[in-house]
């Protein structure tokens, strides 16, 4: 119990790690374009402008309301799903160094949620661009919400990355599971299409969990008001999350280095 | 001052994927030299290292020598501290630089000197102190302009360089390494063994897991003979060394040391 808090501690101390590896994880997957990271933002952009345009006449909504809300909906659910995907080869991935280097275990864990972390930061700077061509009713005051929202879904992100991380080095078979589901909470998530479509049905899609990750970070910038349970199921998973993560972690923690 | 001991350590392995029964089979069909057993929950187990008991002081150059699969690289991680023992205690003071593997913990897509970089804020230093060793490592490599180039161009024995060179840039005080070390030319061979003599000389502790008897003979003073996870022979190098000769000409080592090393 004392050697996995010591493990999270000890692991943020390492700031300076992580943050230079995730760097790095992003140097080496844009290794050779030219645009480098923001190839990434280019990818989204047009992806979001392509889309816009014609899902909008296919679902006859106004352009100017329905891209900015798909714009928003793509960029924090490609943030939070891959938060979801790469959780489960927090420690897989790194295995070499596991087996080779004593290090905190959570130094993987930082060094996941940062990248995710500088690649939103990419992608986010389209919606400033949305935003002008497309004004939404933003309240200013209300876009300090996002501040929570962030935090609480990174405290999301690492119990995630704790808790698949270290299922998915001792169960192989789960990381595709994983991925498999996650596809499929894509086509069920307002993310491509406006929540109000689906009518009385649309309470029951409210429930999903990756929804109101992603109604926490858009509403604001929408300057529409949240799901009414948005804020309830976030800090409740957080909650219950960290305390199944952490329980895991302090009882298989000495196990990991045979499991990846 | 450094200083490791170990008492009584042992260490059980879980070959969780074991439950496919093909597996199983291969498993216990191979000449593996560790113990067999199968848990509670039908999983097979490896016991690895039993009741391993040994301390190391400053000079010390230790040699584990065996049969494959007698526990030399579990022995080398748990030293390291990758493994946590599952039963007894490991005592370690001393920075301790492993060198287990050469592909592991290179990242083959990035070039040489981002590699020196990158295995050294692993070792705990910090990019900007690393790049101020980074021309002595480069110069000790000898690799010239292939530390440009992404390490994946390299061969084997361009990887030992650049993974000794890096590893041994600050002085280790524990400094365990696994049997790859004889992929590196007779050259190399020559300069990484004045390096480490003289870090043993400044009262580091060496470990070294090989095949070679030659390279073992000249590099260590100290041997244990491992055999299925347990201390066969402890002493000079050389008596060490003689029970292993005896041990293969006996035939009980099943796995002849020439094939792999």
């Amino acid at each position: 119990m004392a050697l996995a808090l010591g493990d999270l501690a000890e692991g943020l101390r390492r700031s300076w790690l992580w943050a230079a590896l995730a760097q790095q994880d992003l140097r080496l997957r844009y290794r050779g374009s030219v645009l480098g990271p923001f190839w990434q933002t280019l990818t989204t952009a047009v992806m979001i402008a392509g889309m816009g345009f014609i899902y909008s006449k296919l679902f006859r909504i106004r352009v100017d309301s329905y891209l900015p809300m798909l714009a928003l909906g793509l960029i924090f659910w490609m943030f939070v799903s891959a938060l979801v995907t790469e959780s489960c080869t927090t420690f897989t991935a790194v295995q070499g160094i596991i087996q080779q280097v004593k290090l905190p275990f959570s130094v993987h864990v930082y060094r996941l949620l940062y990248r995710n972390l500088l690649t939103l930061a990419h992608n986010f700077l389209i919606v400033p661009v949305v935003l002008l061509i497309f004004p939404q009713p933003i309240q200013f005051w209300r876009l300090l919400e996002l501040v929570p929202a962030l935090a609480l879904i990174l405290v999301n992100g690492a119990w995630l990355a704790i808790l698949l991380g270290m299922i998915s080095a001792r169960f192989r078979d789960v990381p595709p599971i994983v991925a498999s589901v996650v596809q499929v909470v894509f086509f069920v998530t307002p993310v491509m299409w406006p929540l109000a479509a689906l009518g009385a049905a649309a309470r029951w899609v409210e429930l999903n969990p990756l929804f109101a990750m992603i109604d926490v970070l858009r509403a604001p910038l929408l300057g529409v008001s949240q799901a009414p349970y948005s804020w309830t199921i976030l800090i409740g998973m957080t909650v219950l999350g960290c305390a199944t993560a952490f329980a895991f972690f302090a009882r298989f923690r000495h196990r990991l280095a045979f499991w990846v | 001052m450094s200083l490791v001991r170990l008492r009584d350590v042992s260490v059980d392995f879980p070959i969780y994927q074991g439950g496919s029964r093909s597996l199983k089979k291969a498993l216990l069909a191979t000449s593996t030299r560790g113990n067999l057993a199968s848990d509670g929950l039908d999983r097979i187990t490896v016991r690895a290292l039993r009741e391993i008991s040994l301390e190391l002081v400053n000079g010390d150059r230790l040699a584990l020598i065996g049969a494959n699969g007698a526990g030399k690289t579990t022995l080398l991680k748990v030293l390291a501290g990758v493994y946590e023992p599952s039963q007894g205690t490991i005592t370690a003071f001393g920075k301790v630089s492993s060198l287990l593997d050469i592909n592991v913990g290179l990242e083959i897509d990035a070039t040489g000197y981002e590699n020196i970089i990158m295995r050294g804020m692993f070792m705990g230093i910090r990019p900007r102190e690393m790049r101020r060793m980074a021309g002595g490592i480069a110069e000790f490599t000898e690799l010239g302009h292939y530390l440009d180039m992404p390490v994946r161009t390299y061969s084997a024995g361009m990887m030992v360089r650049l993974s000794f060179a890096i590893s041994t840039c600050v002085r280790p005080e524990i400094l365990i390494m696994d049997e790859w070390l004889s992929a590196g030319d007779a050259q190399f061979l020559g300069k990484a063994q004045r390096r480490i003599e003289g870090f043993v000389r400044e009262s580091s502790i060496l470990v070294l897991a090989s095949h070679s008897m030659e390279l073992v003979e000249e590099w260590c003073n100290r041997g244990i003979l491992l055999e299925h996870g347990r201390i066969a022979a402890m002493g000079p190098v050389s008596e060490v060394v003689a029970a292993y000769r005896r041990l293969v000409e006996s035939g009980s080592a099943a796995v002849a040391p020439a094939a792999a090393a």
